[in-house]
């Protein structure tokens, strides 16, 4: 990604951002609420056309082949992310049908059961508590092996064995080389799962570092200063 | 005495309104206030010109049919009645001024929220629509001498009559969030049905109807036309008091219902759907998600199950002829668009992002939306011209040609023109609810009244080609307006395919 600028209207969300995440590597993306972290999501997932800017997405220029890039990635949103009448099932299904899949329920209710959501496969989503709803938004981002895992706010509310089971998505995801990007406001859980971090500020990158320069103390120090 | 029902709740109640009313008005653009104001004009003009133009049209027209409308006055009176109950009922109660999601953080008494209901209660197409042909129909009748009296005592009924609508809307709904409460609303709702349909059969229907209490009002209205003070005035001075009293008595019922559990809405949230077998094609996919996401919905499912039961049972009992059938279809049409059409996308709700991340070209998602909608349309437009066969008789050609292209033109129409502003202007709505509407009650008057005129127009167009000797003018009718609807909607299509457009509806709706 380089120089991505996202304009709507009068607002500026994103003010040219550049950004390499690699495969194998998790990249985290942090900052305060409006520092433009969902917004740059957004674009990587083929969701919002980028204003300016060049986005490639697993090599695939993110403006003129948008339905590439989205075969290419699963995506996370922050807001969430399910359709309110449909269950569990009713969205792999279409996910599934929508990608080619074959041969995916097996892989489908194993997910569903290490995110403790096997017993709600066939309800409606309306009826979820908020962090059932982070879990499965996470394994519909997940469950088609994406090349490219973009997970927005994936621990927010959600409970250890679900932020276990998250942590264990983006290891695989990693192992089998993809790249994956986490933005989250919880840096502790965020430097656990990446290797790398990107900290915006007012929709512009204010730095890039490794992960272990944010860990620990001297770590939530380094990413206040950023933060002011 | 409950706090809740003092005369002190009642005023704070009805400032809480007004408050949840200027947070509602703070939202909007000042093009939008200049076309409220339009609108509003619009609505007292029109309702201004009803009162007084049709008793100046009396001896033009040489008092035609005037002895049939004066019969079927009462009738008509009562016929308010049954709307406003109908719609209070089909809408859980009412509508809400501010939306449940929207509004859990703030102390909303039931006072409100029934004050609120009654003051959205208007802001409906049927409503409107039924209030101008009362309002019509009874300055006909009683000629252009003191239009004023005449219109005061049926300008109270109708408010009587909404009041009256919601009390009982109130009550159904506090039977049906009960235990069981499911299975008595349906009960009672097949007893009444049955008990018209046996009125029908038996043809006793006009003598029931020839003993209305309606009757006395109407006779109320005609003191006033004829400018006899004394009985007028009493009469009419008494349907105000029943007026108040009713407003008041609706407290009761609204804090009982309001107060229990809403059963249905948590059924079908908790309830397991069995899977089904995987999808054989993309658009079926999608088609098979926005049918859920209708069916699923207790707003939409009751709405569409009125839509259905409703006009075909108004034609039924009035004995419609194919002529006069021929404008349902619009109405159904109409009602049905308003329920989630003029706002397709916020079926998809919080998923739309989520929906729109995946690799499907937007024409297919587009495609399915229109599907569901126009089937939504049709279903209900085709059981309403079954219901109305059953008293119309055998249609000849043209009348046959006539309904069939009626039905199917302004449900295309109305499909067209739902997309174009779901597009245009989507809301976040999570028609979760049954009292949830999918946009804010002022644009969805907007929206009914729009609706109602082009749909109206059509199917006047259409009874007129009913009249005619064979099929053809009806034919001939329907392929231009086809063509236009399908040449908007790909105009639409068009629109949705472009990412900016895109995210812009997604980003709203799964706000």
């Amino acid at each position: 990604m380089r120089g991505l600028w996202v304009r709507f209207g009068s607002v500026e969300a994103v003010r040219g951002i550049d950004l390499s995440a690699y495969g194998g590597r998790a990249t985290a993306l942090l900052g305060r609420n409006g520092a433009g972290k969902s917004t740059t999501m957004r674009v990587l997932a083929g969701v919002i056309p980028p204003t300016e800017g060049d986005v490639l997405v697993d090599g695939v220029d993110v403006r003129s082949d948008p339905l590439t890039v989205k075969r290419a990635v699963g995506y996370c949103p922050d807001v969430g992310g399910l359709v309110p009448r449909a269950t569990p099932w009713e969205h792999l299904q279409l996910s599934a049908r929508l990608r080619r899949m074959t041969g995916w329920e097996l892989r489908a209710q194993d997910l569903l059961e290490r995110f403790d959501l096997g017993a709600a496969a066939h309800r409606v989503t309306g009826g979820f508590s908020h962090g059932m709803g982070r879990r499965l938004a996470v394994v519909l981002a997940s469950f088609h092996e994406p090349a490219v895992l973009l997970l927005d706010e994936p621990f927010d509310g959600v409970d250890p064995l679900g932020v276990e089971a998250t942590q264990r998505v983006i290891d695989e995801a990693k192992q089998r080389g993809a790249a994956v990007l986490v933005s989250t406001h919880l840096r502790d859980l965020a430097m656990d799962a990446c290797e790398d971090a990107l900290v915006l500020r007012g929709g512009s990158a204010v730095a890039a570092l490794d992960a272990d320069e944010l860990a620990g103390e001297a770590g939530a120090r380094a990413y206040r200063a950023l933060l002011d | 005495m409950r706090t809740e029902l003092s005369w002190t709740e009642l005023l704070r109640g009805a400032a809480d309104l007004r408050a949840l009313l200027a947070f509602r008005a703070s939202g909007l653009s000042e093009r939008s206030r200049r076309r409220l104001r339009i609108a509003g004009l619009a609505v007292l003009l029109v309702t201004i010109a009803v009162i007084v133009v049709p008793g100046y049209l009396r001896d033009p027209l040489h008092n035609r049919r005037l002895g049939n409308f004066v019969a079927i006055s009462p009738t008509v009176y009562l016929g308010f009645v049954v709307l406003a109950v109908l719609a209070a009922i089909s809408s859980g109660g009412g509508r809400e001024v501010v939306p449940r999601e929207q509004a859990v953080a703030f102390p909303v008494s039931s006072v409100t929220e029934h004050l609120g209901a009654l003051l959205l209660a208007p802001l409906n197409i049927a409503w409107l629509l039924q209030a101008w042909t009362l309002l019509g129909l009874s300055s006909y009748v009683a000629g252009p001498h003191h239009p004023e009296l005449a219109a005061t005592t049926v300008l109270v009924w109708i408010a009587f009559a909404t009041a009256l609508g919601q009390l009982v809307g109130w009550v159904f709904e506090g039977i049906r969030r009960g235990p069981y409460g499911i299975w008595l609303a349906r009960g009672i709702s097949g007893a009444c049905g049955l008990g018209l349909g046996t009125l029908v059969v038996t043809d006793r229907l006009t003598d029931v109807l020839d003993h209305s209490p309606t009757t006395d009002v109407f006779i109320v209205m005609l003191h006033g036309a004829s400018a006899r003070i004394a009985p007028w005035l009493t009469g009419t001075a008494i349907l105000l008091g029943l007026m108040v009293l009713t407003v008041v008595a609706g407290l009761v019922p609204a804090r009982w219902a309001l107060n229990r559990p809403q059963r249905e809405e948590l059924r079908l949230e908790s309830g397991i759907r069995a899977a089904r077998p995987n999808p054989a094609s993309d658009l079926l996919a999608m088609v098979r998600l926005d049918r859920a996401s209708v069916w699923r919905s207790v707003p939409l499912r009751r709405g569409l199950f009125v839509l259905g039961l409703l006009p075909g049972g108004v034609a039924l009992a009035g004995d419609l002829t194919w002529d006069l059938v021929t404008v349902l279809p619009g109405l159904v049409a109409s009602g049905g668009a308003l329920l989630f059409g003029v706002n397709a996308w916020c079926l998809d709700g919080r998923g739309a992002l989520w929906r729109d991340s995946l690799p499907a070209s937007p024409r297919v998602a587009f495609a399915a939306k229109t599907l569901v909608l126009l089937e939504v349309l049709l279903v209900p437009a085709l059981i309403t011209l079954v219901l109305a066969a059953l008293r119309a008789g055998t249609p000849n050609a043209a009348e046959l040609a006539s309904v069939l292209a009626a039905t199917l033109v302004v449900c295309v129409q109305v499909t067209t023109t739902s997309l174009t502003w779901s597009v245009r202007r989507p809301f976040a709505a999570e028609l979760r609810s049954a009292r949830a509407t999918p946009a804010p009650p002022v644009v969805m008057v907007g929206y009914s009244a729009r609706l109602a005129m082009t749909t109206t127009l059509v199917g006047l167009l259409f009874s007129a080609t009913a009249l005619a000797g064979n099929a053809l003018p009806a034919v001939l009718l329907a392929v231009p307006l086809l063509l236009w609807s399908g040449y908007r909607l790909a105009g639409t299509a068009a629109a949705w395919a472009t990412p900016a457009t895109r995210a812009r509806v997604v980003a709203v709706v799964a706000t």
